[in-house]
């Protein structure tokens, strides 16, 4: 883990199995553009962090934190105790990151931490300065939705929808990795998001689609043997 | 959350300093925020270590690799060379909580994580590893709790990488006192036998450095079976690693978690094993040597036909 930023965003040539067109309109689609544009000012912003910040105690109240999210900088005055998680939806009003569990159990909270998902609930603010923040408000900064986020409306892969951000997150995160997963590598990659209305297999389904490789969903029951 | 100061260190020595009598080491945050959340932990100082560089690095070597303490569980799960040189490890790195865990988490905080007893986890209850006067899980539900112990406390280890990492003979190197000290596997956590309220061996200003891994155990597994298919903590789990020679085992070591505040090793297996052929027979005589004396509780005798089955299984896959 980096704790002060460094340029994560994913080049073209790490990933020859995309054809030219469909690899642009993918990262289009998933707001690596935005993250490439304000990528040298993030780094920027970070080495200055560094210099200001390193072996200084701050705290135990309220102090200047330097958040850098879907590509814009904030400061803000909060105290070290307070989440990402919090941050995020209380001070920056960006509530599109939900709160479960509040216990790194749940997924509702999934934000990309420079392009990596991470629990947004399980990560301090103050510990968050320095990096890349992407939350679900900053997938589709032009209002279109991304191919994820379109296969998950087409699939009907949401009931309640609270944990769907979570869910496009880590979708999201994992087609970057891996433009073309199995469903196994999809299940893998969500198992830290739990959905309550059981939409797991529309899930799979849409992240499938989203990955140009539609698949029957394969729900399965593990038994247990000793033998 | 209660308030505490924030501090990011960038140096081992820093980092000690900057600890104070009543300070903690935060690497990726999995176990300590969660611990402070719910008030089991008190911080007056939370020291930020994820500023120091050294710390950051795999380096692999002919006859060993050094990992060091705040490499990520992804970036083990992730690496190539070592999914080959040591796939015990890489294997129990995948069964960590979730990608988001994995993530964040880092080596030396899998190794340093507190106890998940649900009676030591709740705000409420005072047992005997945070001071209080008895074991609830003796009379209570133990069905997640050990079948050895050294002393009072049933609450079984349960890092997937601690596992991985004794079978493989890892050394632990910390910092402690101004100075490098090296750690077996066995020393890391033997606190933890005798003394109910250590969940390691590691004393509070104790910096987990790196572990180097010696490569001489070319094959090497990790197994665990658990309630959920995934994203859950195990119920039992087994590592195990050695050379094979015309499918004859040398070197072997095997591992157990999740019963026993160690990591559960016998040394007459690993022994039994010197020269045998990889057939499910040994496996299991090196089974039954290592389940020997089990105490089970009421709830979980369970385990030990699953820690069978397990390393067995285990053992069988370091021939494919
Ligand atoms: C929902 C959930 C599921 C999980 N499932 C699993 C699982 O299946 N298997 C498994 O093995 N783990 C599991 N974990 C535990 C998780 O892997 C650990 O919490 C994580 O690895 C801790 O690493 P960290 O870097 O986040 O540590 P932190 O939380 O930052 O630190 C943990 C402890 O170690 C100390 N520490 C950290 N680094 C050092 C160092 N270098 N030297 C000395 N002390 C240090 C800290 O002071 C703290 O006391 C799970 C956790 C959660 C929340
Ligand atoms: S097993 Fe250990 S941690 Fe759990 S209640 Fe007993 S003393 Fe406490
Ligand atoms: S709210 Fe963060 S994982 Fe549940
Ligand atoms: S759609 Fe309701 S929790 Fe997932």
């Amino acid at each position: 883990m980096d704790w002060f930023a460094t340029n994560r965003t994913m080049k073209e040539s790490d990933n020859p199995s995309v054809s030219q067109l469909s690899r642009r309109e993918f990262f289009k689609g998933l707001g690596t553009t935005a993250l490439a544009a304000a990528t040298s000012q993030a780094q920027s912003v970070a080495q200055e962090l560094r210099k200001l910040q390193a072996e200084k105690v701050f705290g135990p109240g309220a102090v200047p934190v330097t958040l850098h999210v879907n590509g814009k900088i904030h400061r803000l005055e909060v105290e070290p105790r307070v989440t990402l998680l919090d941050a995020l939806r209380n001070h920056l009003g960006l509530t599109g990151s939900k709160e479960g569990c509040d216990r790194a159990s749940c997924g509702a909270c999934t934000v990309w931490l420079d392009g990596r998902a991470i629990y947004a609930c399980q990560k301090l603010a103050i510990d968050s300065q320095g990096h890349e923040i992407t939350t679900i408000e900053g997938l589709a900064p032009n209002g279109q939705l991304t191919p994820v986020q379109r296969a998950f409306v087409d699939r009907d892969a949401l009931q309640c929808g609270y944990c769907t951000p979570g869910f496009v997150m880590s979708v999201s995160a994992l087609l970057r990795k891996k433009p073309q997963p199995t469903p196994e590598e999809v299940i893998h990659a969500c198992a830290g998001n739990i959905c309550r209305c059981g939409t797991h297999p529309r899930i799979v389904e849409a992240a499938l689609i989203a990955a140009g490789r539609p698949a029957a969903s394969t729900p399965r029951t593990e038994v247990i043997s000793y033998g | 959350m209660r308030p505490f100061e924030y501090v990011t260190a960038t140096s081992i020595e820093t980092a000690r300093q900057l600890l104070g009598a009543n300070g903690h080491y935060l690497a990726g945050g999995n176990d300590l925020l969660g611990r402070l959340k719910d008030d089991i932990t008190e911080a007056v100082r939370l020291v930020n270590i994820k500023g120091i560089g050294a710390l950051r690095h795999i380096e692999p070597g002919p006859d060993r690799w050094q990992i060091g303490a705040l490499v990520t569980i992804a970036e083990i799960e992730d690496h190539a060379e070592l999914r080959k040189i040591f796939p015990g490890l890489q294997q129990a790195a995948a069964e960590v909580g979730s990608q988001q865990i994995r993530n964040v988490a880092t080596l030396g905080g899998n190794l340093a994580q507190h106890s998940r007893c649900w009676y030591y986890r709740h705000r409420d209850i005072q047992c005997l590893k945070k001071r209080g006067r008895i074991c609830y899980a003796l009379e209570g539900d133990n069905r997640y709790h050990a079948l050895f112990t050294g002393n009072v406390c049933i609450s079984p280890v349960v890092s997937n990488l601690a596992i991985a990492l004794t079978a493989l003979d890892a050394t632990a190197v910390i910092w402690r006192d101004g100075q490098e000290r090296r750690l077996t596997m066995a020393e890391l956590y033997e606190l933890a036998w005798d003394n109910p309220t250590a969940h390691h061996s590691l004393r509070p200003g104790d910096l987990l450095l790196r572990v180097e891994i010696p490569t001489k155990r070319p094959r090497s597994a990790y197994l665990q079976v658990s309630e959920k298919h995934s994203f859950d903590w195990a119920l039992v789990s087994c590592a195990a690693a050695a050379r094979l020679e015309n499918g004859r085992i040398y070197d072997a070591r095997v591992a157990l978690g999740c019963i026993s505040p160690v990591p559960h090793q016998v040394a007459a297996a690993n022994q039994f094993l010197e020269g045998k052929p990889l057939e499910r027979d040994v496996a299991e005589k090196a089974a039954d040597l290592l389940l020997t004396g089990a105490e089970p509780h009421e709830h979980n005798a369970y385990k030990i036909p699953m820690a069978r089955a397990l390393i067995r299984r285990t053992l069988l896959q370091l021939g494919t």
